[in-house]
């Protein structure tokens, strides 16, 4: 269902987001070179087939590229080069309240989520009553989005990510929603959705959600692929790694997050 | 319907354009909800904060109509202040959907940063939602306008049937140029200052506060090097002379129109791909 073939993405990053043409204008006039931006390969000859029904787990230290894979994967990043295929309804779990609109209520913003999901208005009609009851926010659905908490938008934005059926779901670790109470019915929420999806992708540090969860596992390290392959040989191989490694490879290996999904 | 990348497959990237834009109203069919949803919600933002929030907008254009009209039917050869008000009327508005189309094109995809970071989306639904919104404000602020006109002597004439017609034209010419302004000024961010000038000069270089009548003949034929020049006229045609315009301004707004959005849309796809790693 995912296919990628030889796949690079290089970033250009640029020292001065905001080049002005006031600045072309100079560099252009004292035949200077544009030194703006310097560039990295986040991704480099990236091969990739993901069959149906797979639970693919993404690991590897940070900055390695695996949430950058994840958003070439979801379309976000266009790759510089090399062949991407996607086959279905992806729904991104990488950052929550993805196009909210802070002015509108609560309501809207969930048409809103939902038709960037690709359902429409009826398809979502049919599954309001799911979210408000699933977010507990029923009695908030009027009020401006502004007005929301911080903890009340994360559990927004969640149920509705979770209420779509997705052909294929990203899931990124980093996602951590309210409080206590919450974070046990999103993690079993979490759960069905994983169930429910053709396609599993999920990008995380706590080796124990990802061999629970995962049938395979891709070790991405410099932005390539180090190993593919069972998810148990995988971590193996790379706790094995991690255990012995000194941490001058530049990559400050963090602490695994409890919260991971 | 799967996605792929690069788009074209194996053929030459850039040598198929009608596959491109095939590919592109799949594209914006399947994600028609949103498009819907985004101008809803602008729609509703722009209007309902406030009970009077449709009439406060109508009352700039009028408050600025009746001020022009007072100040510049002393200068023109008009029977009297209303003909000239009308004809204010007939160049202002349509000028007013031009200029903020453009305007808010040009910062529609760096307003967007959140959405376009963090979920795929077709980059051209943003400067389609700023033309729908505003050509919707247009319709809404003529409809409203026209009934304001009629003490001064504004009449339903037939050749108004072709106001969808020139609407629909000048629209499509405010996207093709929404499109350019957008690919700029992600790139470089200061074009927006430029903008403002350039709006502001072209809007005096086309006849909208003065009849082109008062110029010369000899001069007059310059106006054409001006692309609103023909729409603008067309609207002028149609409500203020209440005549049916020539075939040769239809085709030529025709003409214009496809033109600039050809060139707007090859703009905006050449770097379309760019543009996330510029926000």
């Amino acid at each position: 269902m995912i296919e990628l073939s030889g796949v690079s993405l290089r970033f250009t990053t640029y020292h001065d987001k905001y080049y002005s043409l006031k600045r072309a204008c100079i560099d252009l006039f004292l035949r200077r070179e544009t030194s703006n931006h310097s560039a990295f390969w986040a991704l480099r000859d990236v091969s990739l087939g993901i069959a149906r029904g797979e639970r693919v787990g993404i690991l590897g230290p940070n900055g390695a590229g695996k949430s950058t894979l994840l958003r070439v994967m979801a379309g976000i990043y266009p790759p510089t080069s090399g062949r991407l295929r996607v086959e279905g309804r992806v729904a991104p779990l990488i950052e929550l309240g993805a196009g909210f609109n802070y002015e509108l209520s609560g309501e809207d913003n969930v048409y809103l989520n939902g038709a960037l999901l690709g359902f429409d208005r009826r398809e979502m009609r049919a599954r309001i009553d799911r979210i408000w009851e699933f977010s507990g926010l029923r009695q908030f659905a009027g009020l401006p989005l502004k007005y929301y908490s911080s903890g009340m938008l994360s559990r927004l934005s969640f149920a509705v990510a979770t209420e779509v059926a997705p052909d294929i779901l990203l899931l990124d670790e980093t996602l951590s929603v309210g409080d206590a109470s919450f974070k046990a019915k999103a993690h079993e929420r979490i759960m069905s959705v994983i169930e429910r999806s053709s396609v599993v992708i999920l990008v995380s540090h706590d080796m124990t959600s990802l061999s629970k969860i995962c049938t395979r596992g891709v070790w991405i390290d410099h932005g390539t692929i180090r190993r593919d392959g069972p998810i148990d040989e995988v971590i193996q191989a790379y706790t094995e790694e991690v255990g012995h490694s000194s941490p001058a490879a530049g990559s400050n290996h963090e602490i695994p997050t409890a919260d991971a999904a | 319907m799967p996605q792929v990348f690069p788009p074209g497959g194996d053929a030459l990237s850039g040598a198929n354009w009608i596959g491109t834009i095939a590919r592109d109203a799949r594209d914006l069919y399947r994600f028609r909800a949103v498009l819907k949803n985004l101008v809803a919600q602008d729609f509703r933002l722009r209007y309902h904060r406030s009970v009077l929030g449709f009439l406060w907008t109508l009352l700039n254009p009028i408050l600025m109509m009746a001020v022009l009209s007072v100040v510049f039917s002393q200068f023109f050869k008009f029977d009297n202040a209303g003909n000239y008000a009308i004809y204010l009327f007939s160049g202002l508005v349509p000028w007013s959907m031009l200029y903020a189309t453009v305007s808010e094109g040009a910062i529609c995809v760096i307003a967007n940063e959140p959405l376009i970071r963090k979920i795929y989306i077709p980059k051209l639904v943003f400067p389609i939602t700023r033309v729908l919104l505003n050509a919707a404000t247009l319709v809404l602020s003529m409809g409203a306008l026209f009934l304001l006109m009629v003490p001064l002597g504004a009449r339903l004439t037939a050749p108004l049937l072709l106001l969808p017609l020139a609407i629909t034209l000048f629209a499509t010419f405010a996207l093709g140029i929404a499109l350019i302004t957008a690919t700029v000024n992600t790139f470089y961010r200061d074009f927006g200052h430029l903008l403002t000038v350039v709006l502001q000069a072209w809007y005096f270089a086309t006849p909208i506060i003065y009849p082109v009548n008062t110029l010369p003949p000899e001069v007059a034929w310059r106006f054409w090097l001006n692309p609103a020049y023909p729409f603008i006229r067309f609207f002028q045609t149609i409500i203020h002379d209440g005549q049916w315009p020539s075939w040769a301004l239809v085709c030529s707004s025709a003409g214009i129109a496809a033109v600039v959005l050809g060139i707007g849309y090859v703009t905006f796809k050449c770097y379309e791909d760019k543009l996330v790693f510029r926000l």
